[in-house]
């Protein structure tokens, strides 16, 4: 039944992969992965080839050349092959450790190279030594190809030679060149480090903890020993450390369990962190200086953990071994603040310690957060999540009994899974035995994690069978680590058999059983999943986000909220992408007009930036703090009509640019676009920078979610207040908060009168619990009413106005002027209680204020070097009086603002070009224009009813205002 | 006392699944360990995803066995959080009573549990680090003030965080898990506080959505003592 169930999962994993095509990855990609190497390498000369090795094996394959490596490879890296998630047989030599490169001669029509490396014996020795040492690279191909192959390749080792001071550093860091050096007593390797006569005094490479606190485990039932002999002979014949040459022999060692003292280097040899360290030999220190001393929240998070950090190991019950926990988690944080520091990390990166220097550590966890398990210790965790998603999947496909059996019992297997993964099974098992899945971990890559997963279960899974909650289940798994090293078969008459332990039977399961799990199936799975995943974590954030904006956040509906953290997240992320797209595509036509041959280098290959950009659920971006003002412009275009910039077109006033500037230029409907194709250009405006200024109050320069919602709150949340709005908005314009707003403050508001109203003015709707309003059934202005009532206020503004100067006496009138005037002004149909409310909040000084004379309001308007304010009572006072106004301060501005429509939805963009449709106020009214009184002189534009005729009006009353303001000395 | 299990005492006996939840070292994982194990770790390794132990508590009238899920602290881990508060009957809301940032987070987990977790849980909410507020550590003797280790680190006064509570309706205690003081009694209090009609007979008909795959062998006490309640448990368990 078992092999039945085999032979069904492995025809269930062989299905045909369906990965949308994003998601695949780029030969670049497969490459790096492929030879673990930097991202800064690019495959840029491939060839087919047979290798040979000094000990004579021959293999066939292919080479590769990239900036600073040559590759070889019997399995070419692709997508499909299983070989793409092992390093597999070959080479991976950075040029330079090249030492020499010689064109043989054997045969006239071959092409062939023998190659030196750093560790092999200097020029001619192997010859004169009778052996060769040499590794000979034979290349099958045509005669330009090869030579265009060495071509390249002398361009490379040239320009590498800079790094040899590097290398020289990385490989005295190792322990294989101690253990070897030794070995060889000295002589023999005279040629290879060129210091011969230093290497007795040399120390021991840092080879972790364990050299100064002992390795876990007893070595000798680790015989390690044995497998150190097994390792020297290895190295001592396949090159060491940057020079290795792997064989199948290479694979079995490390199946079998590193050696402690070489663990360290084997574990970055395999995973490619040596390559990064070779290339940054300071990076670690750097860090360390340039941050010392600085404190985060993640330097915080990683303080606590310090002590709890595989805390029963000796190593890290001390100063020594705490210090460079903190140091290398420290700097992590530093180096990837996106991710900064994640529990479990502590965990992980101590076990790291115990095998290998600070720096080895530094770099391996950085290749494990980058590339082993990308996502893992993320923000929001998605990679762990995603990879549990997997997990559960291949459960299913692979168990499908156990499956059934935990979905019937509602037990969810993360919860006990989840653990493994995220801390690579070194919280689970004993440490000796975690090392062991390591070792392998680093080598073929995250599929080892989801295949032990596999096996424990496929082992525990008769008793699993019997468990029907989550504790149970937790309960036979920690019984099952803590057995690992029993005998797997106790009672067997076989003697080997019964000196099987439950961990090498653990293993053989994991690689033999489920060898059919490779790199590329989780590849595939990933991919397949990852959407649900990111959904489910982004529902869950947008929750928790919610719940928490503060008591502000309450004055918004929860659908509302939902819509507002929407378009933040989804203008936010967007444009980010957006604009990230438009670098990348300004670059490459900077690159394709510098030069049109090379093959740009990483540029665009990567594919990373695109695909793991612009979702909540990765977490947050390098840039992302919150919303600039151009992003908030745009975040204000979907949710109200004025934030839409005029289309250039219509404006054909020269003088539009003073009420609405046309932003940063149409680029047209292109990838430049900063808007994106299709998207409405946002206004910009006066306006919109004070609101943008006012929500931000922290003073960033940025607005958070939590700042958007407040904001939006404080105009359109709950119920519809006119003294708040009024309030509001002169507080706009009071920009040092005396009270007062100046002559410049009033022309300004009344821009933004303006502005806001220009396409379109008056209720839509009652969705705002408006709707209240007497009388008003048709529920819109058309443009005069609102143009005379704005030119009105400006008016009145200018006439009420106080002068800066202290009051002079001869203004004592006794006058009940203002009452007067609110009688005559205010709204016919407001009743006396109104009335007295709204006359309520002036301020007494204010209504015994004298009236102007007529010859002091010229002055006062148009004398700039005799400056004048209003005061928040006349402000009051002047938008009370007018009906217009009165409305547009109740609830008409409020509701210029959509966040949901009718039918509870989200307010869907409307494309700027739509003309005049999109002004129903205006268009459809303009017979309805007639009917209305205009107070204004310039009443031919008005009739016109278009936006032209407002504007051209609007912005001629602004200029003459500013226009009579200029002139100077006019007594 | 009581929670020590007392052999053969044949009560009605139930299940009860219990989640911890708090920022990061507030002492959750010490909580439990102090209530399982009646012990204290000073350096206890972080919480990784969760960590699940059972104890009982036995009441005069029925042994309460909690199922107990000791969840991660750190912020980044609260996505994981549904996974684990799911089907929870009760919840322990974790604070350090000397950072303030830590009763902001569990008001927090408290909005999340009663919006999102089963309807009618019982949260109790609890400030640790008790051991660290001098009112408690010297109440007679006020001349001991320059004394750093008796420093009073306070910063949550206790009538903030019950004013919470009470308007929230929850449990609430100040506890040490250092020296024990309160973990009984919160352990205690919410087993009381449990309704009668949420709880289950033991075996996992809590958490089992098909009660017939239920195996009893290894609970073969519990079932037949009191019998309406356990039919009306049953049901009730099912239903869930």
């Amino acid at each position: 039944m078992l092999t039945s169930l085999l032979a069904k999962a492995s025809s269930l994993l062989s299905e045909p992969p369906t990965p949308p095509p994003s998601s695949r990855p780029t030969k670049t990609v497969l490459f790096r992965t492929h030879f673990r190497l930097p991202d800064t390498q690019s495959p840029l000369q491939e060839i087919t080839c047979e290798l040979t090795l000094p000990s004579g094996e021959h293999y066939t394959g292919k080479l590769y050349l990239s900036e600073s490596f040559l590759c070889f490879s019997p399995n070419p890296p692709t997508a499909t092959s299983a070989a793409a998630a092992t390093a597999g047989v070959g080479f991976t030599l950075p040029l330079c450790a090249v030492r020499r490169v010689e064109r043989l001669h054997s045969r006239s029509y071959m092409f062939a190279l023998a190659i030196t490396t750093w560790h092999g014996v200097g020029a001619g020795a192997g010859a004169a030594g009778g052996k060769e040492e040499r590794i000979t690279l034979q290349f099958v191909g045509m005669r330009n190809a090869c030579e265009a192959f060495c071509d390249r390749l002398k361009k490379g080792l040239r320009a590498q030679m800079a790094e040899v001071r590097n290398l020289r550093t990385l490989v005295e860091s190792c322990y294989s060149e101690f253990l070897l050096g030794e070995g060889r007593g000295g002589g023999g390797e005279e040629g290879g480090l060129g210091e011969g006569g230093k290497r007795r005094e040399r120390v021991v490479p840092d080879a972790g903890l364990g050299l100064l606190f002992k390795y876990p485990g007893d070595a000798r039932k680790l015989r390690d020993k044995s497998k150190m002999r097994l390792w020297a002979e290895y190295l001592r014949e396949n090159g060491r450390n940057v020079t290795l040459v792997r064989q199948p022999t290479f694979h079995k060692l490390i199946r079998v369990g590193l050696p402690n003292r070489l663990r360290g280097e084997m574990w970055e040899l395999s995973s490619g962190s040596i390559y990064l360290r070779l290339f940054s030999p300071t990076l670690y220190t750097d860090i360390l200086a340039e941050y010392e001393g600085r404190h985060s929240h993640s330097i915080e998070e990683i303080e606590k953990d310090l002590n709890r950090s595989l805390p029963e190991y000796r190593g890290f019950q001390n100063d020594e071994g705490i210090g460079r926990l903190r140091r290398v988690l420290g700097a992590y944080s530093w180096r990837n603040e996106e991710v900064g520091y994640c529990q479990a990390m502590n965990i992980v990166t101590a076990a790291l310690l115990i095998y290998m220097s600070e720096a080895q550590a530094f770099f391996l966890l950085s290749t494990l957060c980058d590339r082993l398990v990308p996502g893992y210790y993320s923000k929001t965790m998605y990679g762990t999540l995603l990879d549990q998603r997997v997990f559960e999947s291949l459960v299913e496909k692979t168990m499908p009994i156990l499956w059934e059996h935990l979905v019937k019992s509602d037990v969810q297997l993360s919860v006990v899974s989840l653990p493994w993964f995220l801390s690579l099974y070194i919280n689970s098992m004993p440490l000796v035995f975690a090392f062991r899945v390591l070792d392998v971990f680093f080598l073929e890559g995250p599929k080892v994690l989801f295949q032990i997963g596999l096996a424990i279960l496929r082992i525990n899974g008769e008793e699993l069978l019997d468990a029907t909650d989550d504790g149970a289940f937790i309960s036979i798994l920690k019984g099952y680590f803590g057995r690992l090293d029993e005998s797997a078969h106790p009672r067997s008459d076989n003697e080997k058999l019964r000196a099987v332990t439950r961990f090498q039977e653990l293993m053989v399961v994991a690689f033999k059983e489920f060898a059919g799990i490779t790199q590329s199936t989780i590849m595939e799975q990933r991919a397949r999943h990852k959407d649900a995943v990111l959904s489910s974590i982004e529902s869950f954030a947008k929750r928790t986000q919610l719940r928490n904006l503060g008591p502000e956040s309450k004055r918004l509906t929860p659908p509302e909220l939902s819509v507002v953290y929407d378009r933040y997240y989804g203008v936010l992320y967007e444009r980010q992408a957006r604009l990230q797209n438009i670098a990348e595509e300004l670059e490459k036509i900077a690159a394709a007009r510098k030069s049109s041959s090379a093959g740009l280098p990483g540029a665009g290959g990567a594919g990373a930036g695109n695909g793991e950009r612009g979702r909540v659920g990765l977490g947050p971006t390098p840039g992302e703090t919150g919303m600039d003002y151009d992003c908030f412009r745009e975040f204000m275009t979907g949710i109200a009509p004025w934030a839409v910039a005029t289309p250039h077109s219509s404006a054909a006033s020269p003088a539009a640019g003073a009420v609405a500037e046309g932003g940063g230029g149409f680029f047209g409907k292109n990838l430049l676009n900063p808007w994106g194709a299709g998207n409405p250009e946002p206004a910009d405006h006066d306006f919109l920078k004070r609101l943008f200024r006012r929500w931000d109050t922290g003073m960033r320069g940025q607005l958070t979610l939590a700042n958007v919602v407040t904001g939006l709150a404080s105009v359109v949340g709950g119920k519809r207040d006119i003294m708040g709005m009024i309030n509001y908005w002169f507080e706009l314009y009071d920009d040092d908060g005396d009270g007062k707003v100046d002559r410049e403050g009033i022309l300004r508001i009344t821009e933004a009168l303006l502005f806001v109203t220009r396409r379109g003015y008056g209720g839509r709707g009652d969705e705002f619990g408006g709707g209240g309003g007497s009388g008003e059934a048709d529920g819109e202005f058309d443009e005069g009413r609102v143009l005379s009532a704005v030119s009105g206020f400006t008016r009145m503004c200018f006439e009420y106005a106080d002068p800066d100067r202290p009051q002079r006496d001869h203004h004592h009138h006794n006058s009940s002027k203002p009452r007067t005037f609110n009688e005559k002004l205010a709204p016919p149909d407001t009743s006396e209680e109104e009335e007295e409310d709204l006359l309520g909040p002036l301020d007494p000084a204010d209504i015994d204020r004298p009236p102007p004379t007529p010859s002091e309001k010229a002055n006062l308007a148009l004398d700039p070097s005799n400056p004048l304010h209003i005061t928040l009572p006349t402000f009051r006072m002047v938008v009370l009086a007018d009906e217009v106004l009165e409305r547009f301060f109740e609830r008409a501005f409020a509701e210029t603002f959509t966040l949901l429509r009718h039918d509870g939805s989200a307010p869907v963009l409307q494309p700027t070009t739509a003309g005049p449709n999109q002004r129903p106020g205006i268009a459809v009214q303009t017979t309805a224009a007639a009917r209305v009184l205009p107070v204004l002189p310039a009443s031919p534009a008005i009739v016109t009813g278009t936006a032209k005729g407002l504007r051209g009006v609007l912005d001629n009353m602004v200029n003459d205002s500013i226009h009579r303001l200029d002139v100077p000395g006019c007594e | 006392m009581a929670s020590r299990e007392e052999a053969g005492a044949p009560k009605l006996s139930s299940s009860v699944k219990l989640v911890l939840l708090g920022e990061a070292a507030v002492g959750k994982s010490s909580l439990v360990l102090r209530f399982v194990n009646d012990d204290f770790q000073e350096n206890k390794e972080p919480t990784i995803g969760a960590a699940f132990l059972t104890q009982k508590c036995n009441l005069p009238t029925r042994t309460i066995k909690f199922e107990i899920w000791d969840t991660a602290g750190q912020e980044r881990f609260a996505s994981l959080a549904p996974m684990y508060y799911r089907n929870a009957q009760t919840a322990l809301v974790v604070y350090d009573i000397t950072k303030p940032t830590s009763l902001t987070k569990a008001k927090h987990w408290v909005a999340e549990l009663q919006r999102q977790a089963s309807p009618g849980i019982v949260i109790a909410l609890v400030g640790n680090k008790l051991d660290l507020a001098s009112s408690n550590a010297i109440s007679a003797n006020a001349d001991d003030v320059d004394d750093a280790e008796n420093e009073d680190r306070r910063a949550i006064p206790t009538s903030e965080a019950k004013a919470y509570a009470e308007e929230e309706s929850l449990l609430f205690y100040e506890t040490s898990a250092k020296t024990g003081e309160n973990v009984q009694a919160v352990f205690e209090a919410i087993a009381n506080a449990i309704p009668e009609s949420t709880l289950k007979p033991r075996g996992g008909a809590g958490t089992g959505m098909g009660g017939g795959a239920r195996s009893s062998a290894n609970e073969g006490h519990s079932h037949a003592v009191n019998m309406a309640d356990a039919t009306r448990a049953a049901k009730e368990g099912c239903a869930c």
